[in-house]
Order: C-alpha cells, then sequence, then structure tokens
C-alpha cells in the first residue's frame, strides 16, 4: 500500500480488493492544471492526412470493383496483394482505422472523425463539428425541439465532418453513435442518422456509453494515466474511477445534475443560454464576491444533491427581484447569487472528488463534462490536489462540452477490441450506467 | 380493410424510392425503434409498386393502427420526421452523390 494517503479504508464494501493495486502507482507529484488538450493529440483543426495524394486516392479507389487499395500515391501502405474489403478493416493492410461518431443525447449536435494509428494508437483529431441548440433566455431546451433540431442540421454537420477530414468513405472503419444516456427523442434522431449512414456506406456500427465517451477523450488528451474523474454536465454529475475493466460510479449526484441545477438558475435569472447557461453565470459570478449568501451544502457521505440548493437559489432570487435585503443589510445581485451558488455547489464536488482520491488513494483528478470548462471549478479542485500534492486534468470546450469526436475515440476503442452493435440492437436508452459498460480495452 | 376493435384508427402509407435497395435501407433504419405507447401499432414492409411498373420491391409500405385519432397523427408525424431524415441522408450523403463516379 501507499504511505501518506488519508483516510484509506476497506474498500470490499464497493469493490473487489484487487482494485487497489491500480492505484499503487507512482503518480506525478507537481501541480499542472491544464485547461488546454496537451501535445498528445494536435487541435481538432482540420489535419489532411496526406498533402497531394489524398485526391488522387479518392479517385483510384472508387474506380476499382475489386476494392483493391491505391498503389501509386505517396502514402502507400495498403498492399493490394489481399484484395481487402474496402468497408470492413483488415489490419494487414492499413495504417490507421477511423471512425466516425455522432452525439446528440442533449442539446449538442456533434459529429467528429478521429483515426487511430494501428501500430501506436496514436489519437488523430480529423473533424470535430458541433451545433449547439440554443433556447431563448428563461427557457430550457425541450426534447421534441432538440430532436428537430438535430434532424435538420444532421446531414450539414456530418457533410462539413467529412469535408474537413478530407478522408474517403473507404476509409471510414465504423460509424459510431451516442447509445445513451441522455433524452429519448434527440438520441434516436442521430442514432437514425447513423443507421442510415451505416446501411447507405456499409459500415459497422458502434453504441457509446456518453460518459464513457467523455472519459477515454479526457484521458488522451490530457494524457492522465489513472485519475479519478470528475464527470460534470446538464445531465450527469458522478466520480468514477477505473478497475478491472469497468469505469465504476463511487459518488453521484442523487436528484440532479450539477450543471441542471446551473441551467435552471440561470433560467430563474432569465440569464442568456448563448453559448451555454453556465458559461454565463460563470462570468457573472466573476463580478460577485462581496458576499457569500448561505445556502445549503448537500454532501450525503460519497453523494450529494442539489435540488434543495437550487430551492434556495430560486426562492433568494425572488427575494431579489422584491427589493429584500441581505444578511449584510445591502441589497444582493444577480452576481452575488451566482457567485454563492459556484461557491457552494463546486465546494460540494471538491469535496466528494476528495473523498474518492482519498478512498483510492489517487492523486490524479481529470474532470471531463461540459461543467468541466468552468475556471473556477478547476482553479477549487487545483488547490485541493495541490494540498494532496497531486494534478489536475482539464480540457477546454471543443472537449469538455458535448461533442462527437468523443464518441468516435470511445467507439473505435471498442471496435478495435472486437466490439460491434448489430442493427437491431442499435437503439437508444436513457438509462445507461457507465459502469455497465465492459472496458475491454484497457487492462 | 379489417379494422381490429381495439385500434380502430388505422392508416396506411406508400413511399416509393428509386430502388429496393434505398427501400430496404430506410425500412431497417426505421424499424429499429419500437412504437413508445402500446396503443399504437405499426407495421413496415416493402413491397413492389402497384402499378406493376418493376417487380423490385422499391415502395415502403407502412401500416398504422392506434386506439385514438390523436395517438396516430402523433405516431404518424414522428415516423415523417424520421423518415425525412433518412431521406435528406440518402439524397446527399450516399456514397455515389459523395464520390462521384468520374466522368471518364
Amino acid at each position: 500500500m501507499s504511505t501518506g494517503t488519508v483516510g484509506r479504508k476497506s474498500t470490499s464494501r464497493y469493490f473487489p480488493p484487487s482494485f487497489l493495486k491500480y492505484f499503487k502507482r507512482k503518480l506525478k507529484w507537481s501541480l499542472k492544471k491544464e485547461a488546454q488538450s496537451s501535445a498528445v493529440t494536435p487541435p481538432s483543426a482540420p489535419v489532411p492526412p496526406l498533402s497531394t495524394g489524398s485526391s488522387l486516392t479518392k479517385i483510384e479507389v472508387k474506380n476499382k470493383h475489386n476494392n483493391s487499395f491505391t498503389t501509386t500515391t505517396p502514402r502507400t501502405h495498403f498492399d493490394t496483394a489481399d484484395s481487402p474489403k474496402m468497408t470492413s478493416s483488415n489490419p494487414s493492410q492499413k495504417k490507421r482505422r477511423i471512425a466516425l461518431g455522432c452525439e446528440g443525447s442533449a442539446n449538442k449536435l456533434g459529429i467528429g472523425i478521429i483515426s487511430h494509428d494501428i501500430t501506436t494508437g496514436e489519437a488523430t483529431v480529423l473533424s470535430n463539428i458541433r451545433d449547439t441548440f440554443v433556447s431563448p433566455p428563461g427557457t430550457g431546451f425541450l426534447p421534441k425541439d432538440t430532436a428537430a433540431h438535430h434532424r435538420a442540421f444532421f446531414v450539414r454537420v456530418a457533410k462539413t465532418a467529412l469535408s474537413t477530414a478530407g478522408i474517403p468513405i473507404s476509409e471510414i472503419d465504423c460509424i459510431c453513435y451516442t447509445k445513451g444516456p441522455g433524452m429519448g427523442a434527440p438520441l434516436t434522431s442521430v442514432a437514425i442518422g447513423a443507421r442510415t449512414l451505416s446501411l447507405l456506406w456499409n459500415k459497422p456500427l458502434v453504441g457509446v456509453n456518453h460518459c464513457v465517451g467523455h472519459i477515454e477523450m479526457g484521458r488522451t488528451i490530457t494524457g492522465a494515466d489513472n485519475p479519478v474523474v470528475l464527470y460534470v454536465s446538464g445531465g450527469n454529475t458522478q466520480v468514477i474511477a477505473y478497475a478491472e475493466q469497468r469505469y465504476r460510479i463511487f459518488g453521484e449526484a442523487l436528484d440532479i445534475a450539477v450543471g441542471n441545477c446551473l441551467d435552471r438558475f440561470a433560467r430563474t435569472l432569465e440569464i442568456s443560454n448563448d453559448p451555454a447557461p453556465g458559461y454565463n453565470i460563470e462570468q457573472l459570478a466573476k463580478q460577485g464576491g462581496r458576499i457569500l449568501l448561505d445556502l445549503p451544502y448537500a454532501v450525503k457521505g460519497m453523494d450529494c444533491s442539489f435540488s434543495g440548493i437550487l430551492t434556495r437559489a430560486d426562492e433568494l432570487a425572488l427575494m431579489m427581484k422584491q427589493g429584500k435585503k441581505g444578511p449584510d443589510g445591502e441589497p444582493f445581485t444577480p452576481a452575488d447569487l451566482c457567485f454563492s451558488l459556484q461557491e457552494t455547489i463546486f465546494a460540494m464536488l471538491v469535496e466528494i472528488t476528495e473523498r474518492a482520491m482519498a478512498h483510492v488513494g489517487s492523486n490524479q483528478v481529470l474532470i471531463v463534462g461540459g461543467v468541466g470548462c468552468n475556471e473556477r471549478l478547476q482553479e477549487m479542485m487545483g488547490a485541493m490536489a495541490a494540498e494532496r500534492g497531486g494534478s489536475v486534468y482539464a480540457t477546454d470546450e471543443r472537449f469538455c462540452i458535448d461533442n462527437g469526436i468523443m464518441i468516435a475515440h470511445a467507439g473505435l476503442l471498442a471496435y478495435e477490441t472486437g466490439f460491434e452493435t448489430p442493427l437491431e440492437e442499435s437503439t437508444c436508452t436513457q438509462r445507461f450506467r457507465t459502469d455497465e459498460v465492459f472496458v475491454k480495452w484497457r487492462d | 380493410m379489417a379494422t381490429d376493435a381495439d385500434f380502430p384508427c388505422a392508416l396506411t402509407l406508400r413511399f416509393p424510392f428509386p430502388d429496393a435497395r434505398l427501400s430496404n435501407i430506410a425500412l431497417k433504419a426505421i424499424r429499429v425503434d419500437k412504437e413508445l405507447s402500446p396503443l399504437v401499432h405499426r407495421e413496415l414492409s416493402t413491397v413492389a409498386p402497384d402499378d406493376k411498373t418493376s417487380t423490385e420491391e422499391s415502395v415502403l409500405l407502412v401500416e398504422y393502427k392506434a386506439a385514438t385519432n390523436r395517438m396516430l397523427r402523433v405516431a404518424v408525424n414522428s415516423f415523417m420526421d424520421s423518415l425525412s431524415l433518412v431521406l435528406e441522408v440518402m439524397e446527399e450523403m450516399d456514397v455515389d452523390v459523395l464520390e462521384p463516379p468520374s466522368a471518364s
């Protein structure tokens, strides 16, 4: 057992004891707050795989009905000897595997294309396109309207993703889509688009768990080895750690997600939803700080609860509108409310994350999900991690906020272990627990 | 057409496609999702066109029956939304549309 960890208690209540061996590894001890994606993958700007050869490749490939790959371009890694099928992957012939991922579980429609190098496994983002459905201030996004938005934009976003990536259809190995969790109608609308593409192009489908997508993308982008993951978004709030081929949930929100609490509070204050309500709350909170209003602090062991805080915050907002004074006798402003709300809920998240870190003896924290973009949360988590001699890993808004590339990435990882979703099973489900996924690609 | 006593409101739709491949793709893509309400039944199949212009099954046949007219309307509207997405994807992103065979 590694020494110096606080509060290590038996984990046999939740997880097998062999769980602990994963956290005995030596960890980085410098404080590293990474808001930008690390050098592991290049930015999601279009990265054409070839300079001059690509157009030639396309023409060659589609004219050959016996599906042999071109041999005349500079990038020739394909042997024509075995006439590989154009559509299915044939590892001995190819240099890289490519997946197209479609995400639409909430109000963001994202389609991305990723490639994995076959020998090194290095991931390259070829394109990452997203369109967000923004509802007017004071409203949230409803399933029916969100699904209509995704249907309306699917083709546009998909074509942009393809042209940005600059690859021919024949090079795509699989089509990945979000199986769940999320909102039913939007999920299904994207799944229908993905199924149609898979049937038209004759590619296998891979259903991906949204949470696992966030985790895998965060790990790859930041290079975090084996962190405790705080997954915080509008729909999910979970503290996750990996053990024995599953992402185990240590703690979670008992009622509503933290992002949901923030979004609904933004509705109360009628803050703009563009680009995201949480972002606007964050900016408004920066103007606060004069006073900290009293909000309930609802941590329940390893879990936390946000609906009570939201109720109280809504009450305070009503008091503010009615001109009542705060505890120090001065009227308080929306900025004070936003500041107080953020400080309270982020402190709760830091506490449950720290408890999980102590539980498993880990020093790395990876923050993923839309709320992970919040710099104040990253700052508070960083302060906690520094006290423990650890580090915080976070990505920027390209990968924090729901996107298609994370679905492509996680889907391709699964596909490479032989996982596929047959068409008849390519449904969507609103309840899809993170630990239901068998993580075969990690040991 | 004999109507089911439990599901008195019925509607049959026929969608002609250019060929059997496309009608089959539409069928497969949409039939995966079950109807949400137990009061609505749907049957999807592909058939040959009525006017006997060809024998290939290029027509998508959709048969809906529901307990009330309102449920029927809701179900059919939702089906049409899904189908229009399928059609748009076919129209703009089929293999020969994205990578047209070069005119030689």
